[in-house]
């Protein structure tokens, strides 16, 4: 045997290199990813297939190499996708020491699938090329049954039994016979199974990474490969998903030849609307290379065709005669496979964000935003197509949410079909047109005059085309104002022309405008007198006149709305007024004047809320009047808007006629109509020395004392401050509880009986009324109660009842005083004539209490008595300090001041400027008419 | 040698798509050009991992496919240049120098008044412009 070569022959040689370099590989990559080298790992992979790659073999039989080539980027997916090393992700990543720099995707499974997949298509085509010329296609599967793979690795060998029960013998095969074995094994795989498992593989794990457009094209591939396998509902399924993207960002070529795949689909499929709505979509894309070979230089075409405008035209062509035939060619059976019956018209809806957008774009405008009811109003239609070739359409209907307004737009040169829409009501309006044909990338303009009955809104909300008797368009009616580019057509160059000639209508068109009521002819008068005031049901008629229109179904709606805004209702004074949150709120609605109780009260609504009253009106024939009274309450001064609204029919039985509304608002102040205030006084010439009043008490700084057990004097006073004349009813102190009543005594002072029970008060005049209290608890805080005044509006009835207006008196300090200095004097005093004045100081404690006065001179009075000295008064007794004074000026003078200090309290206490003041008359003449002038 | 060249929009729109070979299915290379955006948009969205600079408007490869090499380039207007090529061995500053000259031309042909922003680029200066600086790739 020496000599003899063990060397196999070329192909088998190749083979069986590439098998151990193949085995090899996959040790090295499975230990490397085992140990989580993941850039060695790829950088292998890399070095493996740069090595290899080249290595093609013979060109006849390629495919091998393309099988290998696929196996070795499967592998090595598997590999990656089951190895933990990808799950730690590529953080620790660096580009520059590598030696091939990495990319990102080439570190995910779905890339080597992907490639996978490409090169076992790489091999099927081979094959399928080597098939088709290989004559012998038919001798090779006889001797290749033989065949068996051998134990060394890579190498094969036929299996020849030699003679009977001898044993078996390995015999090496020619190249030859080891390429027939290898087609023959090729030819039982299904490779398009294969190749769709590891794209679809590839999708899913793309989609997982959200690399759209890698997705996209695996799925594109996928459809591909269902569409060569005659599987059209497959491939229908993933070349959705791929032309979804397309559209998204407008790549027209690719979106163009997936849209050709799927149109082949939906006819292989024969579903018709489909193909339809692909061939159009085809149409209008903005495909505008004019050279047939288009800007793809491309052999191979997809079953759409080139690209190019004259694919566009072609395949407009071929959908237009096959839907626009006349309905004697119905019957035959068009080139495309389609049948259409009579009975199924096809219809296709264009909604805002369909791909059919181009094919037809309706926008309308309205002339005027506001229309008079039965007036004719302009819109105007505009039409855009961007179909290649111009069409004629038959007639178009406009539809509105009106549906009386719908009309029809005829073309004249067409015959009159006989099937009636069911959208438009005969006897609605028709217009005619000479012709109706779509150029384009022109907009078709026709403005027409409409009117309405209804009032409302009138808003056009489609536009139909009728091309031929069975095909329908509908297109969704747009505004100009808010039209939006077509997204494919977006990023052309070309020529934008405005939807309608006047550029403002172009620019603030709207599809939709109001349509105004009928003019009301029903008078609603609110008669308020003056402003209101706080506290007293404040009435306000209304009165409803009919002048021209009977009021049906009446409905009067009352709303009160706070005129500075934020509502009747004030959220930081809820928690103490919680009950009466609402500061102005309707008591009441006072039925009909001359209307019968036992009948209103039958079919009538009467809800009334705080801020809100409905009522309803009876009928009114024309001239009537009806009219009721609303009470509204104000618990503060507040300015309140009323709105009053009445809705009503004018005719009564017709079902379809609209509400007629009429709206009036009063502005209404609501006013205090009292102020009310009170002052204590303490006894004339008599003070007492209160110690909180020298050193107050940190919590009572602003409230009074008064003296124990002794009468002081509360004047209460009462402003009107409204412009309105009251009438006051009467006056009084409550206390407000028990407590109140044993710590003090309260009576109506200034004697009895003479009190007014009642008084006229004009506007800015004030009354007063004197009280006089005895307090007889010592307290730091002693409640009073309130005022409570019962007032009513000058000239109302009597029989009205008063209001009660509630005023809450301040609280005060009751304490004893321990000192009181009691000044006496004569009540006048004659010019030159001396007279006495005597200061008791009186000490009120079981304690002797020391106390140091002092007298300051006064200009107009000559004094004798000592001037200061310092006093002991014993307990519950008094000291009197006397003084001769001889006047020396006329009128009201100031007496000498006294200065009275306490030495246990160390406080010091003057008697008040008021009370220490004596009027000087002239002569004792004066002073008898003074007398008997106060007799 | 520079097989396909293409300009995409801040919306991930062609603006531009040129090939300049014979040999291959065009089409496939719009599915390539189209496909380079994922890792575009995986680069700029996930700058650091990818280890590129953030101010640097070269993407460099963006992915290899079986016969060719992408290239990418960012402006700062988010416009995306992509460069299909079937050389395996490309120099790195050969690619700058052509996305420098290619930015140029694109600057000057969207400076021109009547090119609309966010539009086609049907300029025939700018493809000639393209076409020289394609045809004098990788002589110097």
């Amino acid at each position: 045997m020496i000599g003899t070569s063990t060397r196999l022959p070329a192909i088998q040689r190749l083979v069986e290199i590439k098998t151990i370099a193949e085995l090899l590989h996959f040790k090295i990559s499975t230990l490397l990813l085992h140990g989580g080298k993941l850039i060695e790992a790829v950088t292998w992979f890399h070095q493996h297939k740069a090595s290899y790659e080249k290595v093609v073999g013979s060109t006849e039989f390629i495919f091998l190499h393309w099988d290998w080539m696929s196996r070795q980027f499967l592998v090595f997916a598997e590999l990656l996708e089951t190895s933990s090393a990808t799950a730690q992700g590529f953080s620790s990543l660096n580009q520059g020491t590598a030696e091939i720099s990495l990319t990102e995707f080439e570190f995910y499974p779905a890339y080597y699938y992907q490639l996978a997949a490409q090169y076992l298509k790489d091999k099927k085509c081979a094959l399928e090329l080597l098939l088709s010329m290989s004559e012998t296609a038919q001798e090779i599967n006889s001797c290749s049954e033989s065949i068996t793979p051998s134990g060394y690795v890579g190498q094969f060998a036929q299996l020849l039994e030699k003679g009977e029960g001898e044993a078996l013998t390995f015999h090496s095969i020619t190249d030859e016979e080891y390429t027939r074995y290898t087609i023959s094994e090729a030819k039982r795989f299904q490779d398009s199974f294969e190749i769709i498992a590891w794209l679809k593989r590839s999708y899913e794990s793309f989609t997982n990474l959200k690399a759209g457009r890698m997705a996209a094209r695996c799925a594109f591939e996928v459809g591909r490969e269902y569409f060569d396998l005659a599987d059209p509902n497959n491939a229908k399924k993933y070349f959705d998903i791929a032309a979804n993207f397309y559209r998204q960002e407008g790549w027209v070529t690719l979106l163009w030849e997936v849209l050709g795949y799927l149109r082949e689909c939906s006819r292989n499929l024969g579903a018709l609307k489909d193909f339809v709505e692909l061939s159009l979509e085809m149409v209008v894309l903005p495909v505008t290379s004019y050279d047939d070979s288009g800007n793809l230089k491309n052999k191979n075409y997809g079953p759409g065709g080139p690209a190019t405008f004259s694919g566009r035209e072609s395949i407009h062509q071929e959908i237009f005669t096959l839907l626009c035939r006349e309905a004697e060619l119905l019957s035959s059976i068009g080139g495309n496979g389609f049948k259409l019956a009579t009975d199924s018209p096809l219809h296709l809806e264009i909604d805002l964000v369909s791909p059919l957008r181009p094919v037809l774009l309706a926008s309308v405008a309205f002339h005027e935003q506001i229309i008079k009811p039965h007036a004719m109003c302009s819109i105007t239609l505009s039409l855009l197509s961007h179909l290649p070739l111009p069409v004629e359409i038959d007639h178009l209907e406009v539809q509105f949410n009106q549906s009386m307004c719908n009309f029809v737009i005829r073309n004249s040169q067409r015959p009159l079909w006989a099937t009636s829409s069911n959208t438009v009501q005969s006897g609605s309006q028709v217009e005619n047109e000479p012709s109706l044909v779509l150029v384009p990338n022109n907009w078709l303009r026709l403005t027409y005059a409409i009117n309405s009955e209804q009032s409302g809104k009138l808003e056009c909300l489609s536009v139909l085309a009728k091309l031929g008797p069975l095909f329908t368009i509908s297109s969704r009616a747009e505004s100009p104002a808010a039209m939006e580019d077509l997204s494919v057509w977006k990023h052309e160059n070309r020529v934008e022309s405005l939807p309608t000639k006047d550029p403002v209508l172009a620019v603030f068109g709207q599809k939709a405008t109001q349509v105004d009521e009928l003019e009301p002819q029903v008078d609603v008068s609110l008669g308020a007198s003056g402003p209101a005031l706080v506290g007293e049901d404040f009435t306000l008629p209304i009165v409803v006149t009919s002048k021209g229109h009977a009021v049906y179904n009446g409905e009067l709606k009352i709303n009160l709305v706070d005129v500075g805004g934020g509502g009747l209702f004030s959220p930081r004074e809820t928690e103490p007024f919680s009950l009466e949150s609402h500061h102005v709120e309707i008591c009441g609605i006072d039925g009909a004047e001359g209307n019968d109780e036992s009948e209103s009260e039958t079919g009538n609504i009467k809800k009334i809320q705080q801020s809100f009253g409905l009522v309803s009106v009876p009928d009114l024939k024309e001239g009537e009047s009806w009219s009721c009274k609303l009470e509204i309450k104000w618990h503060r001064p507040k300015p309140v808007m009323l709105f009053v609204s009445l809705g009503y029919l004018p005719h009564g039985s017709e079902d379809n006629t609209q509400k007629v509304h009429i709206h009036k608002s009063l502005q209404i102040e609501g006013k205090m109509p009292l102020l009310i205030s009170s002052q204590f006084m303490l006894p004339y010439r008599r003070d007492h020395l209160l110690l909180n009043k020298i050193k107050p008490a940190p919590d009572s700084e602003d409230m009074s004392s008064l003296p124990l057990n002794e009468k002081s004097v509360l004047v209460v006073r009462a402003k009107n401050c409204s412009e309105i004349a009251l009438k006051l009813v009467s006056m009084s102190i409550e206390l407000d509880d028990k407590q109140g009543e044993t710590s003090c005594l309260i009576h109506q002072g200034g004697g009895c009986g003479d009190s007014p029970s009642s008084a006229n008060l004009a506007p800015g005049e004030e009354f007063k009324k004197v009280f006089t209290v005895i307090p007889i608890t010592r307290t730091s805080k002693l409640d009073l109660g309130s005022v409570h005044l019962k007032w009513r509006r000058q000239g109302s009835n009597i029989t009205e009842a008063c209001v009660l207006t509630k005023h809450k008196l301040p609280e005060v300090i009751v304490e004893a005083s321990p000192l009181v200095m009691n000044l006496s004097c004569p009540p006048y005093a004659i010019l030159g004539e001396p007279f006495t004045c005597a200061v008791r100081i009186c000490n009120q404690t079981q304690l002797l209490q020391e106390a140091k006065f002092a007298l300051a001179d006064a200009q107009s009075f000559v004094l004798s008595g000592s001037h200061s000295n310092t006093i002991s008064v014993l307990p519950k007794s008094e000291h009197v300090l006397s003084y001769k004074l001889v006047p020396l000026t006329c009128g009201e003078q100031q007496l000498p001041k006294i200065t009275l200090t306490s030495a246990r309290y160390s406080a010091e206490f003057q008697p008040s400027a008021v009370a220490s003041s004596v009027f000087v008359l002239p002569s004792a003449s004066h002073a008898k008419k003074t007398n008997s002038t106060v007799k | 040698m520079i097989v396909c060249v293409a300009v995409v929009g801040h919306q991930n729109n062609p603006l531009y798509i040129q090939s300049f070979t014979d040999a291959d299915d065009a089409l496939k290379l719009h599915h390539i050009v189209h496909c380079s955006l994922d890792v575009i948009e995986e680069r700029v969205n996930n700058p650091k991992r990818s280890g590129t600079t953030l101010n640097e408007a070269f993407l460099g490869l963006l992915y290899p496919t079986v016969n060719y090499k992408v290239y990418g380039y960012l402006t700062n207007t988010k416009v995306k240049f992509i460069l299909v090529t079937t050389d395996l061995d490309v120099r790195d500053t050969d690619v700058r120098s052509f996305f420098r000259k290619f930015h140029a031309a694109y600057v000057d042909a969207v400076s021109n008044p009547f090119h609309v922003p966010g539009k086609k680029i049907t300029s025939r200066t700018f493809a000639q412009t393209v076409s020289n600086i394609v045809g004098s790739y990788g002589l110097n």
